[in-house]
């Protein structure tokens, strides 16, 4: 045990692998896709096409990081669709109705989700009570929240191109779109946050045992109150994003479904619905998963709810993985 | 009584820590009373007694996770506050439980300095901590490569020896191990012994509780005996024999626990034979019907894994077991059932009550086949006569069968499971530490039932660690040990025995069976 192995080892390996198996199955999977739908439909691979499929994926990304954090520490958020509801109404009507700039506008978008997030971290982390529980009252209330704001009309007049965070040629540099670019920039930073500081490796204790995190003098309460707080102020981004895609119209629509399209990307990114493990670049993947199989679906002109039935099958396969490994890991010990 | 017997050891020095007349009481009932323990510097100290004989609460108390109503804590002479761990830990004062409080996704320098981390920048500064963790490794005779595994990937052995490590990094002077080698085989207890001397080696001194008594003649230097909450005193362990600690700690009233007939021989109901699986091996016995057969066993001894094989909760690897004569290899309580096996989960809370429903709904939801009327509903005017009578029988405390049973105390709660087994009088009924946490009178009763039930024909296994419950009931008593059959026991044998037996101490016929074989 001299002094050269020690330094010789801590080369090799601190921690679990940066990318794991399920992430290298992930991004084979997605190449096989695109080499697949490439093939039946060429323009698949065509530049605007790429484009348009990132800049998508962005929001989605986004939301992703908070909810794989959340799910790490053995909660779900179940409310980020209504939060995305809310934000987006209020950037649209600001824009709209009230002229506001639009970067004035999601700054509110931020604090409104960063607020809302809290509310259900308060709820969850000091009231104890089930997070599903918790986010599934929380739905309802910010939809009915967002409902109010829309007073049952559409909002119409949103200019037709919104700059930077659009999907057009104004939001891009070296030809990706910014909003990805954002969505890469946040995920490499909580990637790095996750894997190297204390407070992110806490996540990962708390959601592994939470009571043993509690005695090694984790502060559990805040750590979980931030995880719902910094989903809150993604979501608030990922509606900045949406509203900037360039439609006239805003309806009550909006939103709809983005909680699960999320949690499926966490999930089939390999994140365990039990907690204590996951990971933001695995989540990033299983959203651009989803993505190719719903712009695959649209492009090949196959009916839209094949993509539910594909999405629904990843996700089958996901969980199921995950919990032969969990078994297969008990049986060990 | 023979401890008046046995010399004290004469106190020299200033004790690293001094508890003196320390009594804590739960709800007016004593746990520890003016409780003496005295920790002299870089000794192993043993810390011996019988459940509930006060062992866990002196050392909570040590450790900052319970609190004292009277007395004192002294740490080299001069008195301390000990209010929670942290106190505890600020006083370097460390402590092993028994369950590992650890991260299984996380790798072992991560485990170990979880909430505390070393940094660089804002950064957990791994290479640090790889490399102080590679020392505390080293210690408890782990190599320095174990520092960036995962936990998870760790066998229970190794898990322990981290566990230690971790207490150690925090710079410990008294080292609190509780119960250390219940899971561990007899070479890793060898292992986690090189790590403790190396410990003693450094100025160290440790607690060290145990069941195993055999284990203190190698490791311990001094013991105390504690009995009914009271330190009996702390004895030089060269001094005394496993027969006169287990004397010791039992004392003499069990000698004259009520007598019982023996019963005649009937036909073999339950058969096991050389019944293997992950927790025990090679285990065989017959149950005759009428007959009560205790399995009795240290904790981790695998007594109750046994119990669970029986009515199918537990995988068997090898191995077979006869019903009636009829090969049996239930994979499922409820196959179990099907051919006449009934059990009585340990963890009633868990296994056996369903908390929110009605005390006549638990007795009967067994049975709900044989209340049905027309096949389809289930006759309430029945279930509620059924549970009725049960409770009547069982002299469970209850104004009223609809009643939900959370109501219950935990010895009437434990009636009710028990009645739910009685419905249908199963052919074998196997119970699992029947009266864990349940007060005595209950205690007692429930003991009758079991009579009862095998003058009915019933043929009743039972699993348990409590040494006083397994003499009152037993027609047979069998020790189990290290997870086999290891000694067998008519009824009206003497308790130090069985306690020596089940902890260490090899019976006459085993050493002369010993010693013929070293003979050849």
């Amino acid at each position: 045990m001299s002094a050269t192995t020690l330094t010789a080892r801590r080369r090799e390996r601190v921690l679990p692998p940066a990318v794991t198996g399920q992430e290298l199955i992930l991004i084979g999977v997605i190449a096989l896709l695109w080499v697949l739908l490439a093939l039946a439909n060429p323009g698949f691979l065509a530049p605007y096409s790429i484009q348009n499929m990132l800049w998508r994926l962005a929001p989605v990304g986004i939301m992703a990081i908070g909810m794989t954090i959340i799910i790490v520490t053995a909660g779900i958020d179940i409310s980020i669709a209504a939060i995305l509801m809310v934000c987006s109404v209020t950037i649209a009507k600001l824009i709209a109705e009230n002229g506001w700039n639009f970067w004035l506008a999601v700054g509110v978008s931020l604090v409104i989700g960063a607020a809302l997030g809290a509310i259900n971290g308060v709820l969850i982390s000091y009231g104890r009570v089930p997070a599903i529980i918790i986010t599934f009252g929380t739905a309802n209330l910010f939809q009915f929240l967002g409902l109010r704001i829309f007073n049952s009309k559409t909002v119409n007049g949103l200019p037709a191109e919104r700059g930077i965070l659009g999907p057009g040629e104004g939001g891009r540099f070296l030809g990706l779109p910014i909003a990805f670019i954002i969505m890469v920039v946040l995920v490499a930073f909580a990637w790095y946050y996750l894997r190297h500081f204390p407070g992110g490796r806490h996540f990962y204790a708390i959601g592994d045992d939470e009571r043993a995190a509690a005695l090694a003098g984790v502060n559990v309460r805040r750590r979980i109150f931030l995880a719902y707080l910094v989903t809150g102020l993604l979501v608030g981004l990922a509606a900045a994003i949406t509203i900037a895609g360039g439609t006239s119209t805003l309806d009550q629509n909006v939103g709809k479904g983005q909680e699960l399209v999320t949690i499926a990307a966490t999930v089939i990114g390999g994140t365990s619905i039990m907690g204590g493990r996951g990971s933001v670049l695995g989540a990033v993947l299983g959203a651009l998963l989803v993505q190719t199989v719903s712009s695959g679906v649209t492009q090949l002109g196959w009916p839209s709810q094949l993509s539910n039935l594909f999405v629904g099958l990843f996700i089958v396969v996901a969980v199921g993985a995950d919990l032969i490994r969990e078994r297969r890991r008990k049986a060990k010990l | 009584m023979a401890v008046t017997l046995l010399a004290q050891r004469p106190s020299a020095g200033v004790p690293r820590l001094s508890m003196t007349g320390v009594t804590k009481s739960f709800g007016g009932v004593h746990a520890i009373r003016q409780a003496e323990f005295h920790l002299m510097p870089g000794e192993v100290h043993a810390l011996v007694g019988e459940n509930g004989a006060g062992k866990s609460t002196l050392i909570k108390i040590a450790s900052g996770a319970e609190s004292f109503d009277t007395g004192q804590i002294l740490i080299d002479g001069s008195p301390v506050t000990i209010r929670s761990a942290a106190d505890a830990l600020a006083l370097r004062v460390a402590t092993v439980y028994q369950e590992a409080q650890l991260f299984g996704q996380l790798t072992v320098a991560e485990n170990t300095f979880l909430g505390r981390e070393l940094t660089r920048g804002h950064r957990v500064d791994w290479a640090a901590q790889n490399e102080q963790v590679g020392r505390a490794l080293a210690t408890v005779g782990l190599s320095d490569e174990f520092a960036t595994r995962k936990v998870e990937e760790l066998s229970a052995a190794q898990q322990q020896q981290v566990s230690i490590a971790k207490a150690l990094v925090g710079d410990a002077r008294i080292l609190i191990l509780d119960e250390p080698s219940a899971i561990l085989t007899d070479s890793e207890i060898e292992n986690l012994f090189v790590a403790i001397r190396n410990l003693t080696a450094q100025g160290v001194s440790v607690i060290y509780i145990s069941h195993r008594l055999d284990e203190l003649f190698q490791i311990a230097d001094v013991v105390t005996i504690m009995r009914d909450g009271v330190t009996l005193g702390t004895f030089d362990v060269g001094e005394l024999s496993v027969g006169q600690i287990a004397e010791a700690m039992v004392g003499g009233e069990f000698a004259a626990a009520a007598g019982r007939q023996a019963r005649g021989a009937a036909e073999v109901v339950l058969s096991m034979r050389e019944l293997t699986s992950r927790r025990f091996h090679d285990v065989s016995l017959d149950l005759r019907s009428g007959e009560v057969v205790v399995l009795y066993g240290l904790v981790g001894s695998g007594v109750a894994e046994i119990a669970a094989a029986a009515y199918g909760q537990a995988p068997v690897l090898s191995g077979t077991m006869r019903l009636r004569g009829q090969p049996y290899r239930p994979t499922s309580p409820a196959q179990a059932k099907a051919q006449g096996v009934s059990m009585l989960p340990a963890n009633r809370k868990r296994e056996g009550l369903f908390s929110f429903q009605s005390i006549a709904f638990n007795i009967c939801v067994g049975s709900l086949r044989l209340l049905k009327r027309l096949g389809v509903f289930t006759d309430a005017a029945r279930e509620r006569g059924v549970a009725a009578s049960m409770i009547k029988t069982l002299a469970v405390k209850t104004p009223d069968a609809a009643r939900s049973v959370s109501t219950l105390s935990g010895g009437n709660a434990q009636k009710v499971v028990l009645a739910r087994q009685l419905v249908t009088l199963p052919d074998v009924l196997v119970l699992a530490e029947p009266t864990q946490g349940v007060d005595i009178g209950a205690k007692e009763e429930i003991h009758k039932i079991v009579d009862q039930l095998c003058e009915r024909g019933a043929a009743v296994l039972i699993a348990t660690s409590d040494l006083g419950e397994a003499m009152r009931i037993a027609d047979r008593l069998i020790v189990i040990r290290n997870g086999t059959n290891f000694a067998q026991f008519a009824h009206g044998v003497g308790q130090a025995e069985v306690l020596a037996a089940a902890s260490g101490e090899l019976t006459r016929e085993q050493e002369r069976e010993l010693a013929r074989q070293e003979a050849i």
